[in-house]
């Protein structure tokens, strides 16, 4: 893999790590409900998930 | 569940693993060797006991957190296509088999180094084992409904240990070169991940389907707890500081607990497949906590009011609902988790351990005396009790020490103290400067507050006992450095890894390291230039002996295998087998070599024993590899610049051959022009003589001659003319003036002149036209040639009153021109070689046309250079020629001179 | 009469030796291509056969190589007429078995003289 395809996981990894860090995640921590359930935890689950589906983009595209 | 019946299941399963890694041994297919997904799958070990039954127990008492463990993971994963795509190639040059290895290696092969670092693993990892043994012990009670027995030889628990103690030990010394891959264990693995998996899965679906009415029945049931709302979100600033810490620690520990360690590096079997666990592994996760939510939240609303440990809600809420199968499953997939981590970490821990503690520090003589097979029985043994011993001293932990401790606490402890070697293990790949002093202190210092902070609190917490006296006392000294935002663990985190990086930073910056390490800080940082000839960047002065070193090495492999490593060695280096000294590539090769039996440290040793060192300066190693790292540029210079050569050559030599074949195929030419030429010269010829011989030639004939010397010479005149205007053409000379023109009325402008022919012939022509617009871009004149060429073509073909037919009509946004006429079909094999100059068909059917024979040669000519296409097909009753005519493309030879 | 088959797919060449031939007193046999040669063969013996080359449907070089197959036709002297001179290509011709290779343009006089020397042997 290029390694300009590289850095785009590792600047996946430091998104997620200012995804789930203080100021970011203390944006999503409210008592209200979206889609019926805690705000913060559906946040955290739906970066969650399209960190995966990102990786697996990068990885697959530049096989 | 009686005891035995649950023994014997267990009995089953770990006969089912057993198998499994045997055939997986066996088989050693293609497939199972290449996947990825088993790989991946091995990851998955980091999820031990904690994950399956203690993250429910954070889940249900101090809500988001058990979030943390998980996410700290899949935020550093992605990172690892950089950080761990570097360590496996270092491990894979160096042979690598353990995380203590991997580290003091860096610094400079030291077997101090190497013994701290296997100790912290083992303070580390062994309550950690005991977490796992706690879990299936309680679990075992719970399931079987049996109390823990007061004594240990009593209780059913501890048969299952035992048996598992049994099994690892076994099971994990197959193979003594540490370095090789274990595909059996690896495989189990794999399906005990996917097993626990699995069994989660059912429990989580019987939670919510069956116990509850779906998911939002359970969310809406839970959420009238009054203390809901507080545990679904970070108490402020405060929950999200704790929060990123928790991440932080699980972040590391993902990458440096020597499980994790041994199944990502060590057992990577190809480098790809490290591209397939970056999404995959998260995937797995994510899984794995989407029911962990339900299932705790279900077991407050379940047993709410009564005093049940939410640790082993999973075991408890199927069994409150008397249904066997499903309890018996949970128990079954927490067994997987445990088991599989208490396989790894005791495998990996003994490798350590005899590698870096016994081995060094007691054997080394033994081993120089014996030969090859009594060695190898030796280090499988000392391996084999390695493991048997750390399970039951893990077990007498648990017993002792943490018997009433939570999973959680236990393990974050854990993932702290092992935290403690990241400034060395990420400053080996990524600085240079970083040293062995640095490391040591750091690493020292780093424990110090561990100790203070987190084991000593932990033990008297969990006997309620108070400090006293000296503890009290610098208990309250540290006191100032309490954090009162951070919980404790979060706290000793941050404060151990501050002092720990920190001392690491300045010591390196302000003391050198030797030049041992310098060598390895410059393989390890800049793998990826060495990774083809390390052994040359070993930098090594001093007299050494072939034979020597040659002695030791078959102690390790064996006679067979060492000449077959010396021969492959010497092949690489062209080196002469005769040579007697050593050189520093052969002490690089014969350590690695040994470092794959008995450790790094240990194979210096022994090396060093037969060898006899010079010193060396730093300053001049530091020369050396300046003077190595130029070299490598240079030699990559020059490699390239040999490869344009060779390029410019090979284009050379096509230009060559090309200029040969064009001459030949202008010698052809030539041959057929003047063929071409002399027939109407002959023609005209004869008729001449004729003409001048003959004086009572009939008038009629006289005037047939006549005529015949006036066609033939247009003839030979048109003939002449064409080949003259075919070269200008195929030269580019004539440049295209190409401009918006009106198709239809070129094509009339064309079809003029021929009218009266076509109409001598009494042929019939039409045309069709499917256009909506005519405007087209084109030179008129050379399509007015086309098209009268195209014609006369027809014309000559088609028979007494025959028909040619124009269609004109768009193709895909772009202008086709078909022509047809009636007649005679072309060959089939002839169809593209009409366009040929002077192509005379060996079965022509058609007559020889009577034009110059350049006609189509010409048509191609011009259409190519509008960019377009004609060709000939076979259609119906005729023949029909279909032109192809672009928009004004880059592909139109407007005004170039093209090169011969 | 003597008989001559000539054979091309030129009209206008094969006029010219049609004239010249008949004028000569012979019996002249016209083929455009080798096919109708061999489709003369069948019934009849010439004594000269003019042959181009380059012909349609069959070209001279066959129509030689099934001439030669003849038991027939020994005595007829076979002349290849062709607009192909060099050596390589007479060389052939002569190897084939034709008597004669005359390249175009020609001169029909000196066709004739020789097409009598070559009777007269």
């Amino acid at each position: 893999m290029k390694k300009r395809h590289e850095q785009k996981l590792i600047l996946l990894s430091i998104g997620l790590m200012v995804a789930f860090s203080i100021p970011v995640s203390l944006l999503f921590n409210s008592e209200q409900e979206v889609l019926g359930y805690p705000m913060l935890l559906v946040y955290f689950f739906a970066v969650w998930m399209v960190s995966i589906i990102t990786a697996f983009v990068i990885v697959k595209k530049y096989e | 569940m009686s005891s035995f019946a649950l023994f014997s299941v267990v009995l089953v399963y770990l006969a089912l693993l057993f198998l499994v890694a045997y055939l997986a041994e066996k088989k050693k297919s293609k497939l199972w060797i290449n996947n990825p997904y088993i790989y991946a799958l091995s990851l998955a070990v980091y999820c031990t006991a904690w994950t399956y039954y203690g993250s429910i127990g954070v889940a249900a008492t101090s809500g988001l957190s058990y979030l943390t463990i998980y996410i700290g993971p899949v935020i550093v994963i992605p990172a690892w296509i950089y950080i761990n795509t570097r360590i496996v190639r270092i491990s894979r040059i160096n042979k690598i088999s353990s995380l203590a290895d991997f580290i003091s290696l860096r610094y400079g092969n030291s077997r101090s180094l190497s013994a701290i670092i296997t100790m912290v693993c083992l303070f580390a990892i062994i309550p950690y084992i005991g977490l796992q043994i706690k879990a299936i012990s309680e679990t075992f009670h719970l399931v079987t409904e049996t109390p823990v027995s007061k004594n240990i030889l009593t209780d059913s628990a501890t048969f299952v240990v035992v048996l598992i103690a049994v099994f690892s030990s076994y099971y994990g010394t197959r193979y003594v070169d540490a370095s090789e891959k274990r595909l059996g264990i690896i495989s189990a693995i794999a399906l005990e991940s996917f097993l626990k998996l699995f069994f989660i899965i059912i429990l989580g679906l019987f939670v919510i389907y069956f116990v509850f009415d779906g998911f939002s029945d359970i969310y809406e049931k839970a959420s009238r707890f009054s203390d809901f709302k507080a545990k679904n979100t970070l108490n402020g600033v405060e929950g999200a500081l704790n929060w990123m810490v928790l991440c932080m620690i699980s972040g590391t520990a993902i990458c440096i607990l020597p499980r994790q360690f041994h199944t990502a590096i060590i057992e990577n079997r190809q480098e790809k497949h490290i591209k397939t666990a970056l999404w995959f592994f998260p995937l797995y996760l994510l899984v794995f906590t989407l029911f962990i939510f339900p299932i705790a939240w279900g077991g407050r609303l379940i047993f709410n009011g009564q005093n049940v440990n939410p640790e082993f809600y999973s075991i408890l809420i199927p069994q409150y609902f008397n249904n066997t199968v499903v309890t018996v499953l949970v128990f079954l997939g927490g067994l997987s988790s445990s088991i599989s981590m208490i396989i790894i970490s005791s495998i990996t821990l003994s490798i350590m351990l005899s590698n870096n503690m016994i081995i060094p520090y007691g054997l080394l003589g033994k081993f120089k005396a014996e030969n090859e097979a009594n060695n190898t029985r030796i280090i499988t043994r000392i391996r084999k009790f390695s493991i048997f011993g750390l399970v039951i001293m893990a077990f007498a932990f648990y017993k002792y020490f943490i018997l009433k401790t939570s999973l959680d606490s236990v393990g974050l402890i854990s993932f702290v103290i092992i935290a403690q070697l990241a400034p060395g293990y990420f400053g080996a790949i990524f600085w240079r400067r970083g040293s062995y002093r640095g490391v040591l202190t750091g690493l020292v210092a780093g424990l110090v507050i561990c100790y203070f902070g987190l084991i000593i609190p932990q033990y008297y917490f969990s006997y309620n006992q108070e400090f006293k006296g000296v503890l009290r006392s610098m208990y309250d000294a540290f006191s100032f450095f309490d954090i009162p935002y951070l919980g404790r663990i979060p706290e000793v985190f941050f404060w151990s890894l501050l002092l720990n990086a920190g001392l690491f930073a300045m010591i390196s910056v302000s003391m050198k390291g030797n030049y041992r390490e310098r060598n390895f800080a410059e393989l390890y940082v800049d793998i990826d230039q060495y990774i083809q000839n390390h052994e040359n960047a070993f930098i090594w002065r001093g007299t050494a002996y072939v034979s020597d070193i040659r002695n030791i090495l078959v102690r390790f492999l064996g006679q067979k295998k060492t000449e077959q490593a010396m021969r492959i060695f010497n092949l690489k280096y062209n080196i002469d087998s005769e040579a007697e000294t050593a050189d520093s590539r052969f002490i690089k090769f014969s350590e690695n070599l040994l470092a794959g039996r008995i450790g790094t440290a240990s194979a210096k040793i022994l090396i060093e024993g037969v060898t006899k060192e010079d010193k060396i300066s730093l300053k001049e190693v530091l020369n050396i590899l300046e003077e190595s790292k130029e070299n490598i540029i240079l030699n990559k210079k020059l490699t390239e610049q040999s490869q344009e050569l060779k390029k410019l050559s090979d284009d050379l030599q096509n230009a060559n051959e090309n200029l040969i074949v064009k001459d030949r195929q202008k010698d052809d030419f030539l041959d057929s022009v003047a063929h071409e030429l002399r027939t109407p010269i002959t023609a005209i010829r004869s008729a001449g003589e004729i003409l001048a011989d003959d004086d009572d030639i009939p008038p009629d004939i006289k005037k047939e001659f006549l005529n015949n010397i006036i066609t033939e010479s247009d003839r030979l005149n048109e003939i002449i003319n064409d080949i003259l205007y075919l070269d200008k053409l195929e030269h580019g000379e004539i440049a295209l003036n190409v401009r918006k023109n009106n198709i239809l009325e070129t094509y009339k402008k064309a079809l003029n002149p021929l009218l009266h022919l076509i109409q001598q012939k009494n042929i019939h022509i039409s045309e069709v036209n499917l256009l909506n617009h005519f405007i087209f871009e084109y030179d008129e004149a050379r399509l007015i040639q086309l098209f009268q060429n195209i014609l006369g073509n027809a014309l000559k073909f088609t028979g007494e009153q025959g028909t040619i037919q124009t269609k004109f009509f768009i193709r895909e946004q772009e202008l086709m021109i078909t022509v047809f006429n009636t007649g005679k079909h072309i060959p089939e094999e002839d169809l593209e070689l009409i366009f040929d100059k002077f192509y005379q068909s060996k079965n022509q059917n058609i007559l020889k046309q009577a034009g110059s024979g350049l006609g189509l040669a010409i048509c191609r000519k011009i259409i190519q250079n509008h960019g377009g296409t004609i060709r000939a097909e076979n259609s119906g009753l005729g023949v029909t020629f279909i032109i192809h005519l672009p928009h004004r493309h880059k592909n139109m030879k407007l005004n170039d001179k093209k090169a011969l | 009469m003597k008989k001559i088959i000539i054979a091309d797919d030129e009209h206008k060449i094969l006029m010219s030796l049609e004239y010249s031939f008949k004028k000569n007193g012979y019996d002249v046999y016209i083929a455009r291509d080798g096919t109708e040669v061999l489709d003369f063969l069948k019934t009849m013996v010439p004594d000269v056969i003019l042959l181009d080359i380059m012909m349609p449907n069959l070209d001279g070089y066959s129509t030689l190589e099934m001439i030669r197959h003849d038991e027939r036709l020994k005595d007829t002297n076979v002349i290849f007429l062709s607009a192909k001179n060099n050596p390589k290509d007479i060389e052939k011709g002569l190897e084939m078995g034709a008597d004669a290779y005359v390249t175009k343009p020609y001169s029909i006089k000196r066709l004739m003289q020789r097409i009598e020397e070559m009777n007269n042997r």
